[in-house]
């Protein structure tokens, strides 16, 4: 059976790890000169109250080629096939680390790394969709098959309430363009072509959260649908209640965005996340 | 009795007259807006609107009256302000095509134009009104075809449609009850009919008594209450030339130059004392001023800039910082809060709206051009200038999305809404989408007295007006004026307040305010400095 890994921008959560047999990859958080694995030594939760709290901006980083090689040479032990769906390049390394974590393995095993430019929870649905396949014993080739051409059926839109974390962020690409308004707002982003990219802006939480809702309920035929917050669970559940009959609640997957993300959008985020239907 | 025909150079005459006499009642003309907002200067528009007319008909040299008409048109089109000055375009399109072909016109000939001219301005208006200029219109151009059975001797054709445009604009107010409660007669079909005068009055060769005299307004048929006096209009909007001196002589007395001056330009700026005189003025021909001035002194420091070049510098510096879009947007303010404030929200490019905040279609037509895409949203933010962005649509060849913002805080939603990823369709549906969730609140100051919706106004009292349509509260003081408004408008349904603070407000005074309405509404309020002229505050219920 194929393995499916990916890394921690994902968003899968621990529990739906292990129900769908996938193997998440950390990676690395820093504060100041303290070193963290993402969501293993340092929860989703606590590295938000470190966020809002910390006077040290943090600093994430790629796992390391070196994580993926040991992590494929255990797999290996096991099966022959592994797909790694990353984080889309353009927001870390980690793509590139996979690769060259692949080029260590000296074990026979074939191994593809797939960019999904994509991240949060647009990544997360494209993984689930590929350990669905992989459980259902797909071919590898098949199932990257199927993986590249889901990629342009997933969209993702986050909104947030202060562009704070993204003024000292700087690598959020397109997204500077919401910078330097003289007026409050509560920016939409979404992710194009691999990047971060403004969507729109709303004034209040109110009407960012409306944008979302309406962004979903736009779309005509909805396979996945995933929502997450970071440190706001009662927005989380009034988003969810809101969106209860776009899809079946077994295929509404709910999260916390992850660290990488987080740093450049702050605490008060919610994102949601649509595979569309063929 | 047949008369010589008339030609072009007596069309250009005959309104070149009517503007001049026109330009005696604007102040008037303002004055009787149904609102009594220091913005809605209906006689302006209408003068200024006129003014490009007459440019356009000057560099015209052709004296067939066909080739002069089309000019009128075209010059009143590319300098239509207001809705009066779209119509008074409109006006002018159908006179063109009345009297297309031909050389020379009479009586006749006119009389039909003016019935093609009342039928294009009623088509080119969407809900036409009756009690408006349109009817006035209507009615002098059949009282002109009643004369041509009789006479059709341009001049007695003329005068009988004059005549009957009298009667009409003093019925205006029996036709459209919010004239009848102000006791005003309509803004509109008053300056028509002034125009169409003062035109008569060249052709009985009476056009050299027009600067004794001046028209008087047309009572209406009701009883009318008393009217205040008028502030004179002012107009901050680039055209023609900007020209400073300093005139230095002896006895010189500021009152009377600034008298003078007044009738030669706009904007007029008098100061110093009986030695040394500072003058800054625009106007068309900055030649009559210095001519003027240099009979009673020596000048000094004499700068005159085109202010159309520097139009186009001001446009060109926006454009240089426009992203590589394929949407660009084309948008209309007034106050240097609002500058920064679009600015610093995005890629746009602002069309200075001057003090009436009501720029030309050919400025909202130069701003389009210079963009840099084909593909153009156009934010009005003002219900004067809605029609005459429209207006551009059809004079340019790029695609032009015009999303009727009727103020400000619904042009800056509908910028807001502006979505990168999305092509034009979406975003003008986006757009029209985000500026029905905005109430716009405006408080200003009544420019007179008057009577609406049931409330009796003093001059000078505070008003609030709600989405530019009804006047919901007016109070001595601004505190009471804003919560009354706030409270008609249904702030406590709003989940973001957002107050712009007018150029002579303190941002102090704007910050108490702020702060009574979270305690009053526990709504998230926003203070920001908008510096727009006239209105102390602009305030915005999303």
């Amino acid at each position: 059976m194929v393995k499916v890994v990916t890394d921690s921008c994902s968003d899968i959560t621990p529990q739906l790890a292990q129900e769908l047999g996938i193997t998440v990859v950390p990676l690395y958080v820093q504060f100041g000169n303290e070193t963290y694995r993402d969501n293993v030594d340092l929860s989703t939760e606590e590295f938000y109250h470190k966020l809002e709290t910390s006077k040290i901006r943090p600093i994430t980083s790629t796992a390391t080629p070196a994580d993926f090689a040991k992590l494929f040479t255990r797999l290996a032990e096991e099966t022959k096939e592994i797909l790694t769906i990353t984080l889309s390049q353009a927001f870390s390394g980690t793509y590139t680390a996979a690769l060259q974590g692949k080029a260590m393995v000296s074990k026979n095993c074939h191994i593809e790394v797939i960019d999904s430019k994509l991240g949060a929870g647009a990544q997360m649905l494209l993984v689930i969709l590929a350990a669905q396949m992989a459980r259902a014993g797909a071919s590898l080739d098949h199932i990257v098959d199927q993986v590249k051409k889901a990629i342009p059926r997933i969209h993702i839109r986050m909104t947030f309430d202060t562009l704070e974390y993204l003024r000292k962020g700087g690598r959020i690409g397109k997204a500077q363009a919401f910078l330097g308004g003289l007026l409050k707002v509560n920016p939409i982003l979404g992710i194009k072509d691999g990047a971060a990219f403004p969507i729109a802006r709303s004034r209040n939480r109110t009407q960012g959260m409306d944008f979302l809702v309406n962004y979903v309920r736009g779309f005509s035929q909805i396979e996945a649908l995933a929502i997450e917050d970071a440190t706001t669970p009662d927005d989380l559940q009034a988003l969810a209640e809101r969106l209860k009959d776009v899809v079946p609640p077994e295929r509404i997957y709910r999260s916390k965005v992850s660290p990488v993300v987080g740093t450049h959008v702050g605490p008060h985020v919610l994102a949601v996340a649509v595979l569309e239907a063929e | 009795m047949k008369t010589d025909l008339a030609d072009g150079q007596t069309l250009k005459e005959m309104f070149a007259s009517g503007t001049a006499w026109l330009e005696k009642s604007a102040a008037d003309i303002n004055a009787i807006n149904v609102f009594p907002v220091p913005d809605g200067d209906t006689g302006t528009n209408m003068v200024l609107t006129m003014q490009f007319a007459l440019e356009e008909a000057k560099l015209n040299s052709d004296n067939h009256v066909s080739s002069v008409a089309k000019s009128l048109a075209h010059g009143a089109l590319m300098g239509a302000r207001g809705n009066s000055g779209v119509i008074l375009s409109q006006f002018f399109r159908g006179l063109a095509k009345g009297l297309e072909g031909k050389t020379h016109f009479d009586g006749g000939d006119f009389a039909r134009a003016l019935a093609g001219a009342s039928q294009t301005a009623y088509k080119g208006i969407v809900n036409p009104v009756e009690g408006t200029i349109l009817t006035v219109l209507k009615d002098a151009s059949k009282a002109a075809q009643e004369a041509v059975k009789n006479d059709d001797a341009l001049v007695s054709v003329l005068e009988d449609a004059v005549k009957s445009a009298k009667v009409s604009v003093a019925r205006t107010p029996s036709l459209l009850p919010v004239l009848k409660e102000a006791g005003v007669v309509d803004a509109g079909g008053q300056g028509l009919y002034v125009l169409l005068d003062g035109a008569l009055q060249f052709l009985k060769g009476e056009s050299h008594k027009i600067q004794y005299r001046r028209p008087r307004l047309v009572v209406a048929e009701t009883e009318l209450v008393p009217r205040a006096a008028q502030r004179p209009s002012q107009l901050e909007m680039p055209h023609g030339y900007c020209t400073n001196f300093a005139l230095e002589g002896q006895n010189l007395n500021l009152s009377k130059i600034e008298k003078d001056l007044k009738k030669k330009g706009q904007s007029l700026i008098v100061t110093g004392d009986d030695t040394l005189v500072r003058v800054h003025i625009h106007s068309f021909e900055p030649s009559e001023i210095l001519r003027y001035a240099t009979r009673l002194g020596k000048l000094h420091e004499i700068t005159i800039n085109n202010m159309d070049d520097q139009y186009v510098e001001f446009i060109k510096m926006q454009r240089e910082r426009m992203p590589q879009a394929d949407i660009a947007m084309v948008t209309v303010a007034t106050g240097d809060g609002f500058f920064e404030l679009l600015n610093s929200l995005g890629n746009i490019i602002i069309v200075p709206g001057g003090q009436t905040m009501n720029p030309s279609v050919r400025e909202l037509l130069q701003a389009v051009e210079s963009a840099p895409s084909d593909n153009i949203i156009l934010l009005p933010n003002n219900k004067n200038i809605v029609s005459a962005a429209s207006q551009v649509r059809s004079l340019t060849s790029k695609k032009v999305k015009v999303i009727p913002t009727r103020n400000i805080p619904q042009g800056i939603a509908a910028f807001l809404a502006f979505g990168y990823d999305m092509n034009l369709e979406k975003n003008a549906q986006a757009m029209e989408k985000a500026i029905k969730k905005v109430r716009a609140i405006e408080v200003t100051r009544a420019v007179r007295g008057t009577r609406l919706n049931g409330l009796e106004i003093r001059k000078g009292q505070f008003i609030a007006m709600l989405n530019d349509e009804d006047l919901i509260a007016r109070a001595d003081k601004v505190g009471d004026v804003i919560f009354e408004a706030l409270g008609k408008a249904g702030a406590e349904k709003a989940g973001i307040v957002t107050i712009y603070y007018g150029a002579e407000i303190k941002d102090a005074e704007a910050q108490e305010i702020a702060q009574e309405i979270r305690d009053r509404y526990h709504t998230e309020v926003e203070v920001v400095y908008g510096g727009q002229p006239h209105y102390n505050y602009i305030i915005s219920l999303e």
